[in-house]
């Protein structure tokens, strides 16, 4: 192998780790995208509102596909996405481990639309070069399966370059083995509405391929200097551009190739009207919220529900995918709920709206 | 005279919550409350809207500073639901909120008050319809909006009989 120097991922465990690394970055992007689009009022922002709406949905694909594949590779998911750390603290860097930006839960605004391209900013990396920063020498005692800061993946699809090359490898060294997984835990299209791309299900090598490239094209492209994905749809970076630029982009369907070159978008123009947006308070706690409150109940209630929900989809991807279906009901409520709150000012704070809470404390009851 | 205080808008938000039954967290929670504002405002005028506004304002302070919620209940039905002038007007926000719909105020009062220029029955915005207090109240999605996703027509309706806080 002419990238075994760099290679992260060597055994089994090593590949489950990044997979659950996977869902974790994928799940991370979920709140900040869904707070920023429920704090446009109602009827104005089309335009942003449709963008980061069909986003948010491939990345709910993005997770249950890693799900499929943690899953193929003879993952055990009990616990993963109930673990309180499975959300992390916001203000927070990805898991990718790029620590040059962070990630608020915040309004829709131009600093949000900035973070938003730098969650999916792209880059290509030679075939065999390391995918990782330029890191310091690791002593190998030391080494330990974690994801360390040395570990800084510059963006989501490098991230997935490196699951891709770890899943190959192994592949390679143990054959069909390595898909020891329960088919029957297996996301089928069947128990996913199929509106943000196709659902993967993993039994083989080549199906695992398939899953992660859905994952990593949707976001950055099919390759640079395009700006489309496999499936000749937008990918994220360009869709998000769309709104720093006031522009949509165009793509040829039937020839891909005639389509806007990137950063020149030449379809429709529009205006974002970054004022019809609800104040959201920036990385709000259960605590900014005075207790007793209707406030207060309403956004205690949002995270139980919300802890519930990941417990609904996990309790999916591990061998009950019928639990998908209600599980998705209740993520519509859920987005009620949210905007219930970003709709509502916080009592003695002037002119700053709620916002809902993702992340689960283990301190509180 | 300016109509479009804070303060006005804090009195319509307890009016509504007084005379629909929801909490002001659930009528702000629409995101409707500016818009239907300034739609009575636009059809019966900033006076009249003032006027219905201020008879409540003052029966609220009333009934807290007395500690006495019954003068504002029995104030709400005798000066306003009762009053000729503004008790049609009181009915009308109470629809608006339910079903987003402005009805056409009734006849006797066109003719006794002035028929005005906007006051034609209509739904007030296409981001409103779902929003109407209605479908809460009867635990339903409305039809054609929120819909509760895919394949969730083989589950029973989610309708509760009683409140869940109870």
């Amino acid at each position: 192998m002419t990238n075994n120097g760099y290679r992260l991922i060597h055994t089994v465990e090593d590949l489950r780790y990044y997979l659950i690394q996977g869902m974790k970055i994928e799940h991370a992007t979920i709140p900040p995208y869904l707070t920023a689009l429920y704090s446009l009022k109602p009827g104005t922002n089309l335009e942003a509102f449709h963008i980061i709406r069909a986003v948010v949905v491939e990345e709910m694909l993005h997770l249950t596909l890693a799900a499929n594949v943690f899953n193929a590779v003879g993952g055990d998911i009990n616990g993963v996405l109930t673990d309180p750390e499975f959300i992390p603290e916001y203000p927070a860097h990805l898991p990718t481990g790029s620590v040059d930006f962070k990630v608020n839960i915040e309004k829709f605004s131009p600093n949000t639309v900035e973070t938003f391209l730098n969650i999916e900013r792209s880059k290509e990396v030679d075939k065999d070069a390391p995918l990782v920063l330029p890191r310091p020498e690791l002593n190998p005692w030391l080494r330990i399966l974690g994801l360390e800061e040395t570990y800084t993946f510059y963006s989501i699809g490098l991230f997935y370059a490196e699951v891709i090359r770890g899943l190959q490898e192994l592949h390679q060294e143990m054959g069909d083995d390595l898909f020891c997984g329960d088919p029957n835990k297996q996301i089928t299209p069947e128990y996913y509405y199929d509106g943000a791309g196709e659902i993967v299900p993993v039994y083989d090598f080549q199906s695992a391929i398939r899953a992660l490239r859905v994952i990593q094209e949707q976001g950055e492209g099919s390759r640079q200097q395009t700006i489309y994905d496999a499936e000749r749809e937008l990918c994220h970076y360009y869709r998000f551009q769309q709104l720093e630029l006031g522009q949509y982009y165009s793509i040829d369907k039937n020839n891909p190739l005639n389509s806007d070159s990137p950063d020149h978008p030449t379809g429709k123009t529009f205006i974002v009207d970054w004022d019809a947006v609800y104040p959201v308070k920036t990385n709000a706690k259960l605590s900014d919220y005075p207790e007793g409150s209707e406030l207060y109940d309403a956004a205690k209630e949002f995270q139980q529900q919300y802890y519930a929900f990941l417990g609904m989809i996990q309790a999916s991807f591990n061998g009950s995918p019928q639990a998908l279906i209600p599980a998705v009901g209740g993520m519509f409520k859920l987005k009620e709920s949210a905007e219930r709150l970003i709709r509502n000012p916080i009592p003695d704070m002037e002119g700053v709206n709620a916002a809902p809470i993702y992340r689960w404390n283990k301190e509180q009851k | 005279m300016d109509i479009d205080t804070p303060d006005l808008m804090e009195y319509f938000l307890n009016f509504s919550a007084a005379v629909t039954g929801f909490s002001r967290f659930d009528l702000l929670g629409t995101g409707q409350a500016s818009l239907y504002f300034s739609t009575i405002e636009g059809i019966i005028g900033g006076e009249i809207f003032r006027e219905l506004l201020q008879t409540f304002h003052e029966l609220y302070v009333r009934a807290n500073s007395e500690n006495d919620a019954s003068i504002l209940t029995e104030g709400i039905t005798d000066e306003i639901l009762m009053s000729g002038k503004l008790g049609p007007i009181a009915s009308n926000i109470i629809k608006l909120w339910y079903s987003a719909t402005w009805y056409q105020l009734p006849d006797p009062w066109r003719e006794k008050f002035g028929a005005r220029q906007n006051d034609t029955s209509f739904v007030v915005s296409p981001y409103a319809y779902p929003e109407g207090l209605l479908w809460q109240a009867i635990g339903v999605n409305p039809p054609g909006a929120k819909a509760p996703g895919y394949a969730s027509w083989q589950y029973p309706p989610s309708v509760r009989l009683t409140s869940p806080k109870n």
